[in-house]
């Protein structure tokens, strides 16, 4: 029949090079045996149209080879957990080195620049990518070589055979985040020092003192004086404390202290960038400058240059720290979220 | 087809690739060959693919379950398989643990 031979040819292509003609032989006389015994339970031989039919039950050719072939993963059942561990561990690390080799480069080079920062953070996915293909590729041979050489290797640490009770780490201390409500007291307290906080703030415009200790007095007796921004500055802050006292005596308002929205936090940290990028938005980095350039540009114009160096690099590595602190917390909550859906539907 | 009949097809697929094993050990105490062993199976209610049963018969050969001998049948050369040493002696455990988890289930239904 021709189109047996024809089915026989294209699954031949797909089997593996070892043990192709005897894997055909077999295939080729199972067939051949259904094919008689339909013929021969029809009284006919079968139709075209038959044979097309009877064939597509065997399946395509392609899916049969393929149960011929031994089962291919890269990265087995056993190896899996620890290799999963592994990436994780080697992503967050990564990400962790990467962050501070970028940072002291963008500062050494001498004029860090939001495009380096930039630059830096774009090339976080590649090598991300290239850290997942090593420990996918070292895991890959580990797979390979245990189960090819089996009794060459012990068993892998972590393993069930390795596991022992006594390696687990000690508990945590603390409450897990979100799953101990807060006390009345804990959110009462937080309001009544919210107000301190605020007042204390409020008044050092009039008592610069309040922040800056005697340094308020060498500031006023130096030749230095501070821009404007940071009079902008200062009130963004207090409205940000304005705000999340509001936040906090609606919580107990409502009755709401004892579980807090967990996005508060994160939509706070969001608030928090903008005085940040407001002070990075000065035009030519200027945030100190001499009170009579005319007079002391001469003696203290590199003071105020290096000054102002000095609270740009600062600027940038607090808004890093605080754009990392916020990918982390959102990272954290969508996770939890996820574990609570999963448990959920389970 | 809906996530239900997925997973359904899914979980009844697990269900029986271990039971397929063990009716394929139980039905080659004697010598069959790929065709007619299947048809011994669908007969006794256990339907199952070509290429399923095919890849099955090899792998268990390769395990050393089975061994097999090619001889001419009704002026055909066929592939005859049996249960080996080795494959009688794992059938016999593999049956003791079908009991102990058969009368488990039931004891639960």
């Amino acid at each position: 029949m021709e189109l047996l031979d024809r089915y026989l040819q294209a699954v031949k292509k797909h089997l593996p090079w070892q043990g192709q003609d005897d894997i055909m032989a077999e295939l080729r006389v199972n067939l051949e045996s259904q094919l008689e015994d339909k013929q021969s339970a029809l009284g006919r031989p079968l139709t075209t149209g038959e044979a097309e039919d009877w064939l597509k039950e065997v399946g395509p050719p392609l899916q049969v080879a393929a149960r011929y072939q031994p089962q291919q993963f890269l990265i087995g059942p056993s190896v899996f957990p620890t290799y999963y561990f592994v990436l994780r561990t080697a992503f967050l690390w990564t990400a962790i080195v990467y962050s501070i080799v970028s940072a002291v480069q963008i500062f050494a080079s001498g004029t860090p620049s939001i495009t380096a920062v930039l630059e830096a953070i774009l090339r976080v996915p590649v090598i991300l990518l290239n850290t997942a293909l090593w420990v996918t590729l070292t895991f890959a041979a580990i797979e390979f070589a245990f189960t090819h050489y089996p009794g060459l290797f012990p068993a892998m640490p972590g393993s069930p055979a390795n596991w022992s009770p006594s390696t687990l780490p000690p508990l945590e201390k603390g409450p897990v985040f979100g799953t101990t409500p807060r006390s009345y007291a804990h959110a009462a307290a937080e309001v009544v020092f919210g107000c301190l906080l605020l007042s204390w703030l409020l008044l050092i415009p009039q008592h610069p003192s309040f922040l800056l200790g005697p340094g308020a007095a060498y500031l006023q007796a130096s030749p230095f004086q501070l821009a404007y921004i940071w009079v902008l500055f200062f009130w963004t802050i207090i409205g940000l404390n304005l705000l999340q006292l509001v936040w906090r005596c609606v919580d107990l308002w409502q009755g709401t202290w004892q579980s807090p929205s967990p996005v508060r936090p994160i939509a706070f940290k969001i608030f928090g960038i903008v005085p940040l990028l407001l002070l990075l938005s000065v035009r030519d980095h200027v945030w100190v400058f001499l009170k009579h350039p005319a007079l002391d540009q001469d003696r203290y114009g590199e003071v105020v240059d290096q000054i102002n160096q000095g609270i740009y690099r600062v600027l940038l590595l607090i808004c890093a720290i605080v754009v990392l602190q916020l990918l982390w917390d959102i990272g954290h909550i969508s996770v939890n979220s996820y574990r609570k859906h999963v448990a959920a539907m389970q | 087809m809906t996530l239900t009949d997925t997973l359904f097809e899914n979980l009844r697929l697990e269900l029986r690739r271990g039971c397929l094993t063990l009716a394929v050990l139980a039905q080659l105490r004697q010598e069959y060959y790929g065709y007619t062993l299947r048809k011994a199976l669908a007969d006794r209610g256990l339907v199952i693919d070509e290429s399923t049963l095919y890849s099955l018969l090899r792998r268990l050969e390769t395990q050393g379950l089975l061994t097999s001998q090619w001889r001419e049948e009704d002026k055909r050369q066929k592939r005859f398989y049996r249960l080996s040493t080795y494959g009688e002696q794992i059938f016999t455990q593999l049956l003791q643990e079908w009991h102990v988890i058969n009368a488990s289930i039931t004891s639960f239904l």
